[in-house]
């Protein structure tokens, strides 16, 4: 393929890349995606729920092959404390009827796949097992990027980096930094085989209904993170992550952090008799808005996870943001084909759409939310455990009239924390969730 | 149902196929000691210390994810795994 060039070459076959191929391919572009795995999928992690706002838009009869493995009816927040949680969930029965939440659960060796073949399907060429490591220049302008292998130097007007998390192509461009420890999430988790009969007891829950469980608070062992139960078909998807420098700051193993998620009273009885399936591991980029890379230049725009794009709030958002924006490369790369003008002006034309979609003021409005959970570590240690210790207390029956427990249960809130400084970190909380 | 809970056990659930050459090495000339002091942070267990204070990097059991480059940069030399080696994930 030495002399061969193509319209677009995109590296990376996760959701934004195929997303960005899928719509080039459709308007007639010559495009190539280049995957390091095995075949689209092999290489890709995330947690568990896949939003399909975007996915719908772009391919509205996706529910009729698309490998979903449960639809998500029913989500549980709580905070966990050592030995205990206080949780409250919500389940809608609407989101049965036409699946208008988009939030299923899927496994993305199967879910990728799938898509990949949606793309070649569309007339995009994919190539799997092939590593990029750098780019051919000419006139000292991308012109390419070589994978390592015999024949591996491709040329492209456009190059889309698709390259996930780690996105050392990116990073070769100056378009960002190092990850920073402090907002770079490492997240493990196992998928453990149950029946689909036990999953529905388990979980309460009819039909193909799934559920989205997610734990803060206590869920890292004091680091700040979060955990997840996610329910597949006849699997189920078993979390933690946490910031990299609070791991290093608490010197802890992300496997040991897992182990104890596991085997919290809570969650134990959840996951009990499952046969493990797959330990796996992979990085968030939890910047958000601050640490969002540079977005385009000359003949190249980044999208998905190797430009920051994930929503790490409460709402747990990453493929969708990821489509949306291997989308929009997609419809600029479009508009520079049919001008055949790839600079950086014209590929600008990214910046402007993201700027103006769901993903960048999603982003905006939660900009501070990293460093507020850095600067409240106590919501990931003592306070659970101090609100835990409440709401135990108050509903252990034990002969105290109500009256006199409220108030010596009120003093012990406002006598054992600085009561300023904790009610900072709600007004904060509050600020970080909705 | 027997539960699996040793690194070794857990990563044997996996499918690896490793290719001859190593993906991952500390830097020449750094303090091995980052080991213990860093990369005990890896899921998969991948850097020790041997009993003479000398780093062993088990470059055949790596996730892929990169925690150790974002954790040590001045001591780990990453790259990404020759293409179509390394882990394959069944599930993901």
């Amino acid at each position: 393929m030495a002399d061969e060039k193509f319209d677009a070459i995109v590296v990376g076959g996760g959701p934004a890349g195929l997303t960005a191929a899928y719509v080039m391919a459709k308007a007639g572009m010559q495009v190539i995606v280049v995957e390091r795995g095995e075949y689209c999928g092999a290489k890709n992690v995330f947690g568990g729920v896949f939003f399909t706002n975007v996915l719908r838009e772009i391919m509205p009869d996706f529910l009729k092959d698309a490998p979903i493995e449960r639809n998500i009816t029913k989500r549980r927040f709580s905070l966990m404390t050592p030995d205990g949680e206080i949780g409250g969930d919500f389940k809608f029965d609407r989101f049965n009827k036409d699946f208008s939440n988009n939030s299923f659960t899927v496994l993305r060796s199967k879910f990728d796949k799938w898509l990949s073949d949606k793309c070649e399907a569309a007339g995009a060429m994919i190539i799997t097992g092939a590593v990029v490591d750098d780019f051919l220049m000419k006139d000292k302008k991308i012109a390419g990027v070589k994978a390592r292998m015999e024949d591996g130097d491709l040329y492209g007007d456009v190059i889309v980096l698709a390259d996930g998390v780690n996105s050392l192509l990116a990073k070769k461009l100056n378009f960002h930094k190092e990850l920073d420890p402090k907002s770079t999430i490492i997240g493990v988790k196992e998928v453990i085989g149950l029946s689909e009969e036990r999953i529905r007891d388990r979980f309460a829950l009819n039909g193909n209904e799934g559920a989205a469980y997610e734990y803060f608070g206590y869920s890292a062992k004091g680091a700040i993170g979060s955990g997840f139960i996610y329910t597949n078909k006849d699997t189920i998807s078993v979390g933690v992550g946490a910031t990299i420098a609070s791991m290093l700051e608490h010197k802890l193993n992300p496997n040991d952090v897992l182990e104890a998620f596991k085997n919290h009273p809570t969650v134990a009885p959840l996951v009990r008799d499952g046969e493990q399936k797959e330990y796996s591991a992979h990085l968030i980029p939890d910047g958000g808005y601050k640490k969002l890379s540079k977005l385009s230049g000359d003949n190249v725009m980044v999208v998905g996870d190797a430009a920051g794009f994930v929503n790490a709030t409460l709402f747990h958002e990453g493929t969708n943001l990821a489509m949306e924006t291997g989308k929009l490369a997609g419809e600029t790369a479009i508009e520079a084909f049919k001008k055949k003008d790839y600079s950086a002006v014209s590929l600008s034309q990214y910046d402007t759409k993201v700027k103006n979609s769901f993903p960048m003021k999603d982003l905006k409005q939660f900009k501070n939310t990293g460093e507020t959970l850095e600067h409240n570590p106590k919501m990931f240690d003592k306070y659970p455990t101090l609100f835990g210790d409440l709401v135990a207390e108050l509903f252990t029956v034990d002969g105290e009239p109500k009256w006199n427990k409220e108030k010596r249960l009120m003093m012990k809130l406002l006598t054992s924390e600085n009561p300023f400084a904790l009610l900072k970190t709600m007004i904060d909380m509050r600020k970080v969730i909705i | 149902m027997k539960q699996f809970t040793s690194m070794e056990d857990k990563l044997g659930l996996n499918k690896f196929t490793a290719f001859e050459k190593t993906h991952l090495s500390i830097k020449p000339g750094s303090d091995p000691m980052v080991v213990e002091h860093k990369l005990f942070i890896c899921p998969a267990k991948v850097y020790e210390l041997s009993d003479k204070g000398v780093p062993i990097v088990s470059f055949e059991n790596c996730l892929e994810c990169g925690t150790c480059r974002v954790a040590a940069p001045d001591e780990v030399e990453w790259a990404y795994p020759q293409g179509g080696y390394g882990v394959t994930f069944k599930f993901g």
